[in-house]
């Protein structure tokens, strides 16, 4: 079991009965720091899709399917490949990584997850922190150092990611895939 | 614990549990929306409270021994595990504030499940009000369980696309006819023992949570010509002032007056919800904290100060942001930016620019008094949170 909080696109809970592959997670804030985590979710079995909404330390029951340690490969649109150790290839659906299809960049070498389901690759887990480049995003406005003052920045691959005023085009990022937040500067 | 009894009785039976966390907010929220519901759509509705305590400060019948009564329609209950043998399967069960419903309750309505599936009540987690975008995209999302039973999340907040906002049918008629005789109010201040308020005198209310931003307010107020009366109940705003009192807070009294030159300090009494909705549409300023007095100082179209719940890593702030732009939408620019600054300074306890903000602000401004006034209409946005719930259940 999991709490809803630990959850990460590409996991698979049962929910009812039936196996979900996570797609997307977001967690915002509720009153009093309490998390609400709403998830993403295409059923294994029937292939439809639903969203569900959790508190954070709701628990959930999450599946531990069969997993390859790979490297991504290319994209084939509409899929993703992925190579394990022994060059062997798998096809991942755009859809199925969900947010995490921000993060894949050609050239990559994090070391991702590739989940199967009855044989079928389903879904890939990124590291929990990789490291991306800012493309893009407006000079400092304030000459804030604090960190807590936040502007939006384009990284490696087009994602989006909102980071600390300091950080400047060129800078390598540590990013939280689990949250899509900023963790800092590298 | 019993299951649904065979009656034909079509009144529905809507169970509300709460934790009280903070003395007034939680309590003061579901307290509404129990007697709106009981009031507004004849649903029996029992009210399980964790703390009678607290609650009696809101409600002065009750009596915090008495593990069952029943007020304004709804049967308020004691939650204690003992008691959960009075409790019976309706068809509504709502946490409010994300509490835990008792594990007991819970195997009961599994085992409901089983015997006769279309007996399962609507399980709703009634969430805190936000203003924040991703409201909408979570409000009325089901959430299944590892018990295998259904939840939905309802979230109120302030566009059609939410759970609304709590708000009494004839709320804004009894404020208007309220707020057009001006003896109502003297009545008032004399019936709470609040003396030498004359009617062209500036009375503000202080419900806050500790800020030094408070400090600095009223001792700005003290260079200001106009008289000024800050009604200020014992709680945790006067431990922000301490050093403006003549003795220690314990030993202040109910009605007691503080003359600190053209202000003047008064301990207010405690009084109930109705009581207090009738303070905030006679006062010329309101300084409100949490939730139920937050919304409760829209409605009484008056400008206010919200004194949002604070949280780990400011988070707060995101949520009065998002509030103060919604709120700010139809605003004159100038008007908006002053009102956004004097917030954001009280709630970071800005002791330096809160007055310069306060000052800078016009709240005899037309356009400023014409607002408040139209933004209650605008927030509840046709329909209040009752009845978008009442409506949920319905097509859930």
């Amino acid at each position: 079991m999991k709490t809803a909080h630990e959850i990460r696109p590409g996991n698979v809970i049962m929910l009812d009965g039936s196996p979900w592959v996570v797609q997307k997670t977001e967690t915002t804030r509720s009153g009093r720091n309490a998390a609400i985590v709403k998830l993403k979710l295409k059923n294994l079995l029937l292939d439809s899709g639903t969203e569900q909404t959790f508190k954070g330390e709701d628990k959930l029951e999450d599946i531990i399917l069969e997993r390859l340690d790979c490297t991504y490969s290319y994209f084939a649109d509409p899929m993703y490949v992925f190579m394990d150790e022994e060059y062997n290839q798998y096809d991942v659906e755009a859809d199925n990584l969900g947010d995490a299809a921000a993060y894949i960049v050609d050239g990559m070498e994090d070391q991702c997850q590739v989940t199967f389901y009855n044989g079928k690759a389903i879904s890939v887990e990124l590291p929990v922190h990789i490291v991306r480049e800012v493309i893009y995003t407006e000079p400092s406005a304030r000459g804030d150092t604090s960190g807590k003052v936040m502007k939006p920045a384009t990284i490696t691959g087009g994602g989006t990611v909102t980071v600390a005023d300091f950080v400047k085009v060129g800078d390598k990022i540590e990013i939280d895939t689990r949250t899509g937040e900023f963790k800092k500067r590298v | 614990m019993s299951l649904p009894s065979q009656q034909t009785n079509t009144r529905q039976q809507w169970d509300i549990f709460c934790v009280v966390v903070d003395n007034y907010g939680d309590i003061g929220v579901t307290w509404r929306l129990a007697k709106q519901l009981a009031a507004e759509y004849s649903i029996e509705v029992n009210l399980w409270i964790d703390d009678l305590n607290s609650f009696s400060h809101i409600l002065a019948r009750l009596n915090p021994e008495l593990a069952r009564q029943q007020f304004d329609g709804v049967n308020i209950f004691h939650w204690k595990a003992e008691n959960l043998t009075h409790f019976s399967i309706g068809n509504v069960l709502i946490e409010a504030f994300a509490c835990e419903i008792p594990s007991q309750i819970i195997e009961s309505i599994v085992k409901l499940k089983q015997l006769t599936p279309s007996k399962v009540p609507i399980w709703l987690n009634l969430e805190y009000l936000s203003a924040e975008d991703w409201v909408e995209g979570c409000h009325g999302l089901p959430s299944f369980q590892a018990c295998g039973l259904q939840k939905f999340f309802y979230l109120p907040g302030f566009t059609s696309k939410t759970g609304g906002l709590i708000c009494e049918k004839n709320l804004f008629v009894e404020r208007d006819a309220w707020q057009a005789d001006h003896t109502n109010k003297m009545r008032l201040f004399q019936q709470l023992g609040l003396t030498g308020i004359k009617p062209e005198h500036q009375v503000i209310s202080v419900f806050s949570y500790e800020t030094p931003a408070l400090l600095s307010l009223i001792t700005y107020w003290q260079t200001c010509k106009s008289n000024i009366h800050v009604l200020i109940p014992k709680g945790k705003s006067l431990n922000s002032i301490t050093s403006l009192l003549p003795c220690e807070i314990a030993d202040l009294i109910v009605g007691q007056q503080i003359s600190l030159g053209n202000v003047t300090l008064h301990v207010l009494p405690m009084t109930d919800q109705q009581g207090y909705d009738r303070l905030l549409w006679s006062c010329d300023f309101n300084i409100v904290r949490g939730e139920d007095s937050f919304l409760r100082a829209q409605w009484a179209a008056k400008p206010f100060i919200w004194h949002i719940y604070p949280q780990e890593d400011d988070y707060h702030l995101i949520k009065l942001q998002a509030f103060m732009q919604i709120y700010c939408d139809n605003l004159a620019p100038d008007l908006a930016k002053n009102w956004c600054e004097l917030n954001l300074a009280f709630n970071q306890g800005n002791q330096i620019t809160v007055a310069n903000h306060w000052q800078r602000l016009d709240f005899t401004n037309l356009s400023f008094a014409q607002h408040v006034k139209k933004w209650p209409i605008t927030a509840i946005n046709d329909a209040d949170l009752a009845s978008r719930l009442v409506q949920f259940v319905k097509n859930s």
